[in-house]
């Protein structure tokens, strides 16, 4: 019994190598010759187990923050349909870390649509917190984000996408 | 035993797929989710919707009016007559807004505040709440004012106090419930009520992602003359801009003058058409 007790106990240890935060970035950015536009969301959150390298990403469409209103309501109306979709996920695996330099492989869910992706990035553990910071690029169309042909020229058909967050160990 | 099987139970969500178990851990948002946009101006037809100007954005108004239809083909049917009401909107922040107008025929500028007092919220408080203040001043030309009989300022003046009520029933269907008093410094009828009082019901149908129609009606509750008001309105949204096109039994366009002073009878032909363009400026 008091073995068993102790297993378990182990097993909460290896459980507990968690790194959360809640006050990640991202960005996204289209460009084109016509018209740049660029929104932030300063709410993302994110979950590290360093036990199995499992790394998970969620965010509120409704988060970002456009520098003009309108192109806020468009986004939210006609393109992400938040009201529908109100959130977008990641869920992957951090695959081949080495010099703080790491690719991840996952799934990718946004506008209710989900596609495996990879991407690369730095990927900085010292013990107390994880530092991430990578960038990649969406097709609009992969997640069936229309763009009417009246807009066409001002909205890029793939949308960079810059992350930068910090997870804290979960202690 | 039984603490054993304790812990076992308590250790059993470990068991699920490792990822699923991450989402459990981030921090449920406790933040109320508000619902937005319910309808994609300020105004539903004529009347005021519970859209505010976002902050920082200046919107430039061109409103047309048209004649009846029912004037005939000498005329085109209304087309060879046209009004137009110039104005600004302008978001001081979230919850304030205020705007300034001119129209043409009447030549009344009018100057409004909207105020939002409630949100509507997903799962929580039912209806978003604003409140909308007018007043209009009708300008009076020199010659008028020299004459023996002139009014003076304070006469021209009139007021509207609305308090706006709306629901987004689904994503497609918004409804509007406007109670609204109106006071005339001055009215030219002899015992004619300078308080006025109609109850405005609204309405905002999504056909498509960027076409709406919507629907606007105002009841007398006391002024038996003028007639009940009934709008009917197109959004049809480009991009940058929205195209609004109108038919009411109203040719006016700010509330003191369509709310109270609408004669024509929608059954009977007295439709009139007319446009709206409009052009947002960032002044961020």
């Amino acid at each position: 019994m008091n073995k068993i007790l102790f297993i378990l106990l182990i097993s909460t240890q290896i459980q507990a190598q968690i790194f959360l935060g809640n006050t990640g970035k991202i960005s996204f950015f289209s460009e084109t010759p016509i018209e740049n536009i660029t929104a932030v969301n300063d709410n993302v959150s994110a979950v590290f187990d360093a036990s199995n390298n499992n790394l998970v990403f969620q965010l509120s469409i409704t988060d970002f923050i456009f520098p003009n209103a309108l192109m806020q309501e468009h986004f939210n109306e006609n393109y992400l349909e938040s009201d529908k979709y109100p959130n977008s996920t990641f869920s992957g695996i951090v695959t081949n870390l080495e010099n703080d330099n790491a690719t991840v492989e996952g799934k990718l869910t946004i506008h209710g649509i989900t596609n495996k992706i990879t991407a690369n990035g730095k990927f900085i553990n010292n013990g107390d917190f994880i530092s991430i910071i990578a960038n990649l690029s969406v097709r609009l169309d992969d997640y069936r984000i229309k763009i009417p042909t009246i807009v066409m020229y001002k909205i890029a058909e793939n949308i960079k996408i810059n992350i930068d967050i910090k997870l804290v160990s979960n202690k | 035993m039984r603490v054993f099987f304790f812990i076992l139970i308590s250790y059993m969500p470990y068991c699920l797929n490792a990822q699923d178990n991450l989402f459990s851990l981030l921090s449920k948002d406790k933040s109320p989710v508000y619902v937005n946009y319910l309808f994609k101006g300020t105004k539903i037809v004529n009347g005021q919707s519970v859209e505010l100007q976002a902050k920082d954005i200046l919107q430039f108004n061109i409103q047309h009016r048209f004649g009846p239809l029912n004037s005939g083909a000498y005329n085109l049917y209304g087309l060879d007559f046209s009004q137009v009401r110039l104005s600004l909107e302008y978001g001081l922040n979230d919850w304030i807004s205020i705007g300034i107008g001119r129209s043409s025929s009447t030549k009344v500028i009018d100057a409004n505040s909207k105020f939002r007092l409630k949100r509507q919220i997903l799962n929580g408080f039912p209806v978003t709440i604003v409140i909308n203040s007018v007043i209009c001043l009708k300008q009076i030309s020199s010659s008028n004012l020299l004459s023996s009989n002139s009014v003076g300022l304070y006469d021209n003046l009139s007021y509207t106090h609305q308090i706006l009520f709306a629901r987004k029933i689904t994503r497609n269907l918004s409804l509007q419930f406007t109670p609204t008093f109106l006071h005339y410094n001055f009215v030219e009828i002899q015992n004619a009520n300078n308080d006025r009082f109609s109850l405005g019901f609204g309405g905002r149908q999504k056909l498509t992602k960027r076409i709406s129609l919507n629907t606007e009606f105002f009841y007398q509750l006391n002024e038996i003359k003028n007639k009940n008001v009934l709008s009917f309105g197109f959004d049809i949204e480009t991009g940058g801009h929205v195209f609004q096109l109108h038919l009411s039994n109203s040719p006016h366009m700010i509330d003191t003058d369509f709310i109270t002073n609408t004669i024509g009878d929608f059954l009977k032909g007295d439709i009139f058409f007319g446009f709206n363009i409009s052009r947002v400026f960032n002044l961020n």
